[in-house]
């Protein structure tokens, strides 16, 4: 789900930009920071604008001048039981593995309805019912997200296309 | 069926039950107290414990969660130690995880669970997809995915086949020389590199090596062979070069995905860079894989299932650019032949360290020397240099040819054309591998049917389905049987050939490896670039040993035939030369021989086993030319010329008579020993074994057989040991051969049979036969042919009958197998020989 958020960060500047148009160049180097990381557990996609960026304070020792930076950034958490669709990335006996923005989501063959199976003398290996439901790499998926964990700088999920509307659909 | 609980190890036992919290069928949460327990306990303070007896109560939460089958334990049971305590009914096994969640379940199985014992990552631990290395799965998940892959393969009639890539099917270099003459079609090598596939990889180590260019040879007729093995195998590709160099490859090879489809594994996923191993990908089972590779160190724990192809090298010296993190690989067979030698000199070149730093086991330094080896290949152009070389010396022949014929030479019509070209695209590896491919999959369907028509319904068990292994290893031992192959100048020095990569290779080939040259060797395979010289001159000496260069096994490894001997046949160079037999000298002895195959060679046909016969000759002639040889100065004067035998004096002698002789002193014997003799019983044991052994021996004295043993087969048999001193010579200068052969030491037995007359030597004699009879065992115990003169067996059986009685136990045995087993140490034999030697020609001047 995406959010608009208010965040915090402090930057700091090296003492040959300092200048006239330092706040800029704060504001510059907050984006080229943070954007398309993850922290915690939300991933920081765009930085709308910074509405708030506070006095420098040269840091003792370094020459550094430390910012405070407030601003409001797009940001994206998968959160468990919600809803998503994803690109399916490679198939094998055990699921599949899709890309749901900037991290994998796994489904495994337990997570499928009971009919759709593991058919790996297609090319490329697929999971189908033999009917309407083909899945392979490239197919577009709604899943459930069921489980999720995060490290520092990646993030995993687990989901199902078990259940009313979820598995392959036309986009 | 639920999961027994255990009450686990940490309570202080003994507990009492004290109440049960929970009945079966209700609900456990993780972590939960589900029954109450006591135990006693003293007090202790400072070290000084308390008389007083406390008991406190405590409750035991449940490690695993789910529903609660059973109880195994009751209220006021008193429990000494660990053991189970309910059964639970888990809500989800675990058994497929992602990197630390449950893919079943969706639970995080990194959070740490206080009342279990162990962690529930735990619970699934194989990595088995191709692609990953965070998906895992239990070892009974694996088994259930791999016995479904296997039915689902015998249903449609194929096995799984294992593709490595770099100079297997392909071979990539990254020098830019090829690129440039792709887009110059006069240059020489246009045509061979004209259908070379190109890729760029942006993951290169430092700047030279960043977005350059791979180039791609396949192996001729690849796309063909891969179609037709698509039919019988579901292919796997499996290489030690990174994710994006095997996805790109694999792309080249197979751009519709038809063949190898997700099914890629590369050093990113492997888990090491040293070694690939199909439990990687089969954990369970691997009765139904065949790999092929060029190399064979790289699969240390299924070497039954690989095929082992000879290299593709296309560009010459560039090598596998992906074997960086490889040991250097010592099997290479033809192509340094091929190569003009720079092969040594040419680093072979990583492609893509980068992404193997990620992994620990990767040093800096050998990214780093990765590194330098891509930027030379990039900077130094080596095919580059080759062209050039080839052609100066292409422009000095010509210059040459010009002044001979007067510029009429149609080369120099046209130099461009006929320019010699460093790049020639002639391997027909792919053919023969189709043909073992296709083989090996019938023979395994032939196996499989068997199985399967003894079966109701047809339904073979998975644990009943045949090994692939079995059937390739039972395929290529039939290549090379019977043949008696030794190396020279093919391995270093300290190598032990039983374990080197081609002694291995030779061996699944079923052929016989020796560490020396024995005389029931059949070929000596030499490096035509440094033979070594002792085995050499000791095969030469046997005119049934054929010597050939490497290309023969080669050929043979390539075809699965034992190829024809002809066109490798060593050339005899240089120094060797004045080795060789004098024919005047072969054909003298030859005669001799031939009656004596006539008389006694019943159970080989042809003469091959009986090699040692002949030495005579040849024995006398080696020593002329060497000089020195003769240190004990045993043999005499007059043969110096070469004409006559030592033994030829008894040629016209009478040998019933001597057996006569014989068999009379030893009755004498055998009576004279009996006072000597402690051990009267165990005597006359023997004396009835030896009558037993002359009846028997009597009456078979028609076989053919048997008379070789006593008679015929003497005078020649007496004519090697000569020859056996002077060879064991020639094997003992070798170095590694201390050990000798088994027929050397067999027929050693033999002399030492007609020297029991010299009381003498009595000890060494039985020694001597003692080894004989030995080494005779151990050569029938292994069931190998046997490799000594015909009738030697028997004759050791004899001899050990008349020895025992003769000897009469009065060695003890315990010393003689403790002298067994010190494993003959090469003094020891020196000094046999020796003895034996000496012992020969005295036996011979008597005699004379």
């Amino acid at each position: 789900m995406f959010f608009l958020h208010n965040l915090e960060r402090r930057v700091t500047l090296h003492p040959s930009y300092f200048g006239r148009n330092m706040h800029e160049l704060v504001t510059t180097k907050l984006v080229k920071d943070v954007e398309g990381t993850i922290s915690a557990d939300y991933f920081i996609i765009a930085i709308m604008d910074t509405f708030d960026v506070s006095e420098g304070r040269i840091l003792p020792g370094s020459g550094m001048a430390e910012f405070t930076v407030k601003y409001r950034a797009v940001v994206w958490r998968p959160f468990k039981g919600e809803v998503v669709d994803a690109y399916v990335l490679s198939i094998n006996p055990h699921g599949f593995f899709a890309r749901l923005g900037p991290i994998r989501i796994f489904v495994s063959a337990y997570m499928m309805p009971p009919d759709v199976v593991y058919d790996g003398n297609a090319t490329p290996p697929q999971f189908t019912n033999n009917a309407d439901v083909v899945i392979e790499p490239g197919t577009p998926i709604r899943a459930r997200v069921v489980g999720l964990r995060n490290e520092v700088g990646e993030m995993w999920a687990i989901g199902t296309i078990k259940g009313d509307f979820l598995g392959a659909f036309e986009p | 069926m639920g999961k027994t609980v255990r009450l686990g190890n940490r309570l202080r036992y003994p507990i009492t039950v004290v109440k049960l919290l929970k009945s079966p069928g209700d609900k456990i949460q993780g972590q939960e107290a589900v029954f109450e327990y006591s135990y006693k306990w003293k007090e202790d303070i400072r070290g000084n414990t308390w008389d007083k007896e406390q008991t406190t109560c405590v409750n035991w939460n449940s490690p695993s969660e789910g529903e609660l089958k059973s109880w195994a334990i009751k209220e006021g049971q008193v429990i000494e130690r660990d053991g189970p305590c309910m059964v639970v009914e888990e809500a989800c096994s675990h058994e497929v995880q992602f990197n630390g969640l449950c893919a079943m379940c969706g639970k995080d199985l990194t959070t740490i669970n206080w009342a279990a014992e162990s962690r529930d990552t735990d619970r699934a631990t194989i990595s088995m997809v191709h692609d990953q290395t965070n998906l895992t799965v239990s070892e009974s998940h694996a088994r259930k995915t791999e016995e479904k892959l296997q039915r689902r393969l015998l249903e449609s009639r194929r096995l799984s086949l294992v593709v490595d890539l770099d100079q297997t099917v392909i071979q990539a270099c990254i020098d830019p020389t090829v690129g440039e003459w792709m887009k110059d079609p006069t240059n020489p090598n246009y045509d061979a590199v004209k259908d070379i596939k190109t890729f760029q990889l942006d993951d290169g180590p430092n700047m030279w090596a960043r977005r350059c260019w791979y180039y791609i040879k396949m192996r001729p007729g690849l796309e063909e062979f891969l179609k037709r093995m698509a039919t019988m195998y579901e292919m796997h590709v499996y290489t030690m070069g990174t994710r994006a160099y095997a996805q790109n490859v694999a792309h080249q090879i197979d751009p519709d995905k038809k063949l190898f489809g997700d099914r890629v594994i590369s050093r990113d996923e492997n888990g090491s860079v040293h070694t690939k191993r199909l439990q990687r990908l089969f954990p369970v089972s691997t009765n139904m894989v065949v790999i092929i590779d060029d190399r064979s160190d790289v699969w240390p724990h299924n070497r039954p299932n690989l095929i082992k192809v000879s290299p593709y090298e296309f560009f010459k010296g560039i090598g596998d650019i992906n074997a960086s993190f490889l040991p250097k690989r010592q099997d290479l067979l033809t192509s340094s032949a091929t190569t003009n030698g720079v092969a040594k000199k040419k680093p072979t070149a990583g492609a893509t360290a980068a992404r193997a730093a990620s992994e620990g086991e990767v040093t800096q330094e050998q990214l780093e020397e990765q590194a330098d080896a891509l930027m030379k290949q990039i900077q130094e152009r080596p095919l580059q240099a080759l062209q050039e070389k080839l052609d100066r010396e292409d422009e000095e022949a010509e210059k040459a040819t010009v002044v001979s014929e007067d510029g009429s030479v149609s080369r120099s019509s046209s130099p461009s054309s006929a320019r010699h070209r460093v790049l020639y695209d002639d391997d027909e590896e792919l053919r023969f591998l189709e043909d073992h491919l296709t083989k090996v999959h019938k023979e395994f369907y032939k196996a499989y049917d068997k199985q399967a028509a003894q079966r109701e319904n047809h339904w073979v068990f998975n644990s009943e389905i045949p090994d692939v292994g079995h059937i390739l290893d039972n395929l290529k031992s039939q290549v090379l049987k019977d043949h008696k192959i030794a190396l020279s100048g093919v391995l270093p020095q300290n190598v032990d050939i039983y374990r080197s990569d081609i002694g291995m290779q030779l061996m699944s080939f079923g052929a016989e490896l020796r560490a020396s040259v024995t005389r029931d060797l059949t070929h000596l395979v030499v490096n035509a670039a440094q033979p070594g010289k002792e085995k050499l001159r000791a095969a030469r000496a046997l005119p049934n040993v054929k010597i050939v260069d490497l290309g023969w096994l080669a050929e043979c490894f390539l075809k699965w035939e034992a190829a024809d001997e002809t066109p490798f046949l060593y050339k005899i160079r240089h120094e060797g030369d004045d080795l060789r037999l004098p024919p005047g000298a072969t054909s003298d002895v030859s005669d001799e021989e031939d009656i004596a195959n006539g008389a006694n060679g019943p159970k080989t046909p042809a003469n091959k086993k009986r090699p040692g016969l002949r030495l005579t000759a040849t024995t006398r002639d080696d020593v002329d030319t060497d000089g020195g040889e003769d240190i004990e100065n045993l043999l005499p004067d007059d043969i110096e010329d070469g004409q006559m035998s030592p033994i030829d004096g008894l040629k016209g002698f009478n040998w019933g008579s001597a057996d006569a002789e014989l068999d009379e002193f030893l009755a004498d014997l055998s009576s004279d020993d009996e006072d000597e003799d402690m051990d009267e019983e165990d005597d006359d044991d023997d004396d009835e074994y030896i009558q037993k052994q002359e009846e028997s021996s009597s009456s078979e004295d028609q076989k053919p057989k048997r008379r070789s043993r006593s008679r015929t087969a003497s005078p020649s048999r007496r004519s090697a040991s000569p020859a056996n001193k002077k060879r064991k010579h020639d094997a003992n200068e070798d170095g590694a051969d201390v050990t000798g052969t088994d027929s050397e030491r067999s027929e050693s037995g033999s002399p030492s049979k007609k020297l029991r007359r010299t009381k003498s030597a009595r000890g060494s004699s039985l020694r001597n036969q003692f080894v004989a009879s030995a080494d005779d065992a151990a050569v029938n115990s292994s069931s190998l042919p046997t490799p000594a003169v015909t009738g030697d067996e028997e004759d050791v059986a004899l001899l050990k009958g008349g020895d025992d009685e003769e000897e009469d136990d009065g060695w003890d045995e315990a010393a003689l197998e403790a002298e067994f087993e010190a494993g003959f140490a090469a003094a020891e034999e020196q000094l046999e020989q020796e003895n034996n030697a000496s012992i020969a020609a005295g036996g011979d001047q008597e005699k004379g």
